[in-house]
């Protein structure tokens, strides 16, 4: 069974028509012939797991980078899908026909939801998680349940690595045996002392319930806690992150400066995650350093036309982090400027019209002096504006629009030198069609 | 003329965008003119219904649905009281689990969310009620309610949803179900004002 379903995999796969990026038929085939399959391939030794709400992708495809750039042979499910069809797909790719991942190190992004059937079978030597926040509430509920599917998957000998900043995911210490690896990121100038989100999902201490009390914040429920009834705290991670200079992309680990890739927060956490993961497969750190420093070039995402500065931001519908992340690197520059926000679907996975998770994401911050004008765009731009309305930005600011094409003009007449794009992933391309063309 | 708003338990029952429905009615309040308080009030706090002209609570994650209520217990006359005052009191989402405490309706639970679209009606004003379900939990009895719905889970699974008594309102529909429904939050207005003006 085994070999068939090898072989039928392989043979899929090599058939070039179907080679597109993300193609899972081939796991899933090669699964269908024999569904015990996963527990009967050969893995590397070191096998390392990328999960998390957001920044898997990103985390993973560095680790894998840096490993490959050193020297070792590595499998990696860069073709897209991270669910168990598409996983199965790459480890079919690198294995030979008895079975055999022909790589020194496995890393692989999975799917948060397929945990629970993935871990088992591969029994990951690190087991690395980005973070875990509201998303796609019709499909996860809440994140007690992403939480369990991850917890329940977790095989004994696996190394968490994970960020000691979110108390939440303190909660695997508490529920698990095995070995934690944190990362931190020190308080830095984009810090603050007071919580400026609401709708978290975190106040209170894992442990004994008690309330968090926070010297600062780096964003929403990360930074420096401390529990006000018990013993919780942020301390002793094993890699701290200080000097965060996202003008210039860069933190500093041991005096050393790291590129981070761009220039929002969770670029810094998702590099600290991978620099961690590598360390304790035992890469040496100048090594890794030179290498993430080689990958992680400076890569601003704004660009300039008609003197002005277009920065388009991708966010993750159904998840208020991502555009809390984003609100809160609009809000660093105080110049003035207009904002677009808006997609062109919520869900890819679901018909279903949800728009509560508007009200978890801090709009209220961009009601400010600077703020010139703010197009609500596309299918929602009703809610969009309403939204917008309850977070106190006066009417007369707030445009509607069916597509960005249709605010083009407006937009490139306003006297701001800044245009900030708070969009869903779908809306960056029509968006950069729109502004980056010559005008 | 002010109108004082308690929040109950924002840091526990922080599910979907809940707080959108405090936004929804502040800004039509203030938007006649009138002066809004919103007071949170977290465990760490003493709750004094009676200080309120309305109370919200919403959805939470379930490891504290349990324990909320058990919380709420040594309140429940001061609740009842409340609510035979015809003061206001709106529940949405999972919360209707923890005002089951009054006695007033049964709730089923579900292994099986139902999550879906909300159309429907309703007998408080002329006009319809849009909404969103996520819930492990429905309202058992069907008597009192509060919505009839054409899309959507109601009351044991029949077209019938949520609960009502005098301006109790209890609904399994999640998040800002107020900032959807302008028609909604402006009967709650009038339903403020008359109460008020009545007090005076």
């Amino acid at each position: 069974m085994k070999f068939l379903a090898i072989l039928t995999g392989k043979l899929i796969i090599i058939a070039g028509n179907i080679m597109q990026r993300g193609s899972s038929l081939p796991g899933k085939l090669a699964l269908k012939i024999d569904k015990n399959l996963l527990s009967k391939l050969k893995y590397p030794e070191i096998r390392i797991a990328v999960t998390g709400s957001s920044g898997k992708g990103s985390t993973s495809s560095l680790i894998a980078k840096v490993l490959k750039d050193n020297g070792y042979k590595v499998s990696y499910n860069d073709m897209g899908s991270n669910l168990t069809w598409g996983c199965t797909t790459s480890f079919l790719r690198k294995s030979s026909l008895t079975g055999k991942i022909k790589a020194d190190v496995l890393v692989i992004e999975i799917d948060e939801r397929d945990t629970k059937e993935m871990f088992p079978n591969l029994r990951p030597t690190h087991i690395v998680i980005t973070n875990l926040t509201k998303d796609q509430p019709p499909r996860q509920h809440h994140i007690d349940n992403v939480y369990k599917d991850i917890l329940k998957g977790i095989t004994p000998n696996s190394k968490i690595v994970t960020n000691i900043d979110e108390p939440y995911l303190r909660s695997f210490e508490r529920d698990t045996k095995n070995e934690m690896i944190y990362f931190s990121l020190e308080k830095n100038k984009y810090s603050y002392k007071n919580q400026i989100f609401e709708n978290l999902n975190t106040y209170y201490c894992p442990y004994c319930k008690g309330k968090l009390e926070y010297e600062y914040y780096n964003f929403e429920t990360l930074g420096k806690y401390k529990c006000t009834k018990c013993d919780f705290k942020n301390e002793n991670a094993k890699v701290i992150g200080s000097n965060l200079d996202l003008e210039n992309e860069t933190l500093e680990i041991n005096d050393n400066k790291l590129n981070i890739g761009g220039n929002f927060l969770y670029h810094a956490y998702n590099t600290l995650a991978s620099f961690t993961t590598l360390k304790d497969v035992g890469l040496d750190e100048d090594k890794i350093i030179k290498s993430i420093n080689k990958f992680n070039d400076y890569s601003t995402y704004s660009y300039e036309k008609n003197n002005k500065v277009y920065f388009p931001m991708s966010c993750k519908a159904e998840n208020a982090t991502t555009y809390n992340g984003v609100i809160f690197k609009t809000i660093m520059n105080k110049e003035k400027k207009d904002i677009i926000i808006g997609w062109k679907e919520i869900s890819r996975r679901y018909a279903h019209f949800d728009v509560s998770w508007l009200y978890d994401i801090e709009f209220e911050l961009l009601n400010s002096d600077s703020l010139n004008k703010v197009y609500a765009v596309g299918i929602d731009a009703e809610n969009i504006k309403k939204r917008l309305v309850l977070a106190g930005i006066p009417e007369d600011k707030i445009i509607m629009a069916e597509s960005i094409p249709e605010i083009k003009d407006m937009v490139n007449k306003d006297e701001v030198k800044y245009v900030y794009g708070i969009l869903n992933f779908d809306y960056i391309d029509p968006f950069n069609e729109t502004f980056k063309e010559e005008l | 003329m002010k109108i004082k708003i308690g929040h109950l338990y924002p840091y526990e029952l922080t599910l979907y965008g809940e707080n959108g429905n405090l936004k929804a009615l502040k800004y039509a309040l203030e938007q006649k003119g009138i002066e809004v308080e919103v007071t949170c009030i977290n465990k760490e706090d003493s709750f004094d219904i009676k200080a309120y002209d309305f109370v919200y609570i919403g959805s939470g994650r379930p490891e504290f649905l349990e324990e909320i209520k058990e919380r709420l217990e040594p309140y429940k006359k001061d609740i009842k009281d409340y609510i035979n005052k015809d003061k206001v009191l709106l529940a949405t989402g999972n919360s209707i689990a923890i005002l089951e405490l009054l006695r007033l309706y049964e709730i089923e639970y579900y292994d099986k969310r139902r999550v879906s679209d909300i159309e429907g009606t309703t007998s408080l004003y002329n006009g319809k009620i849009y909404g969103f379900q996520n819930t492990e939990y429905l309202i058992k009895t069907t008597k009192n309610i509060l919505f009839s719905l054409e899309k959507g889970y109601g009351n044991n699974e029949t077209c019938m949803e949520g609960y009502k008594k005098n301006n109790f309102y209890a609904t399994s529909i999640i998040g800002p179900i107020l900032a959807r429904n302008d028609n909604l939050t402006n009967y709650l207005v009038e339903t403020l004002i008359k109460n008020k003006k009545e007090q005076e």
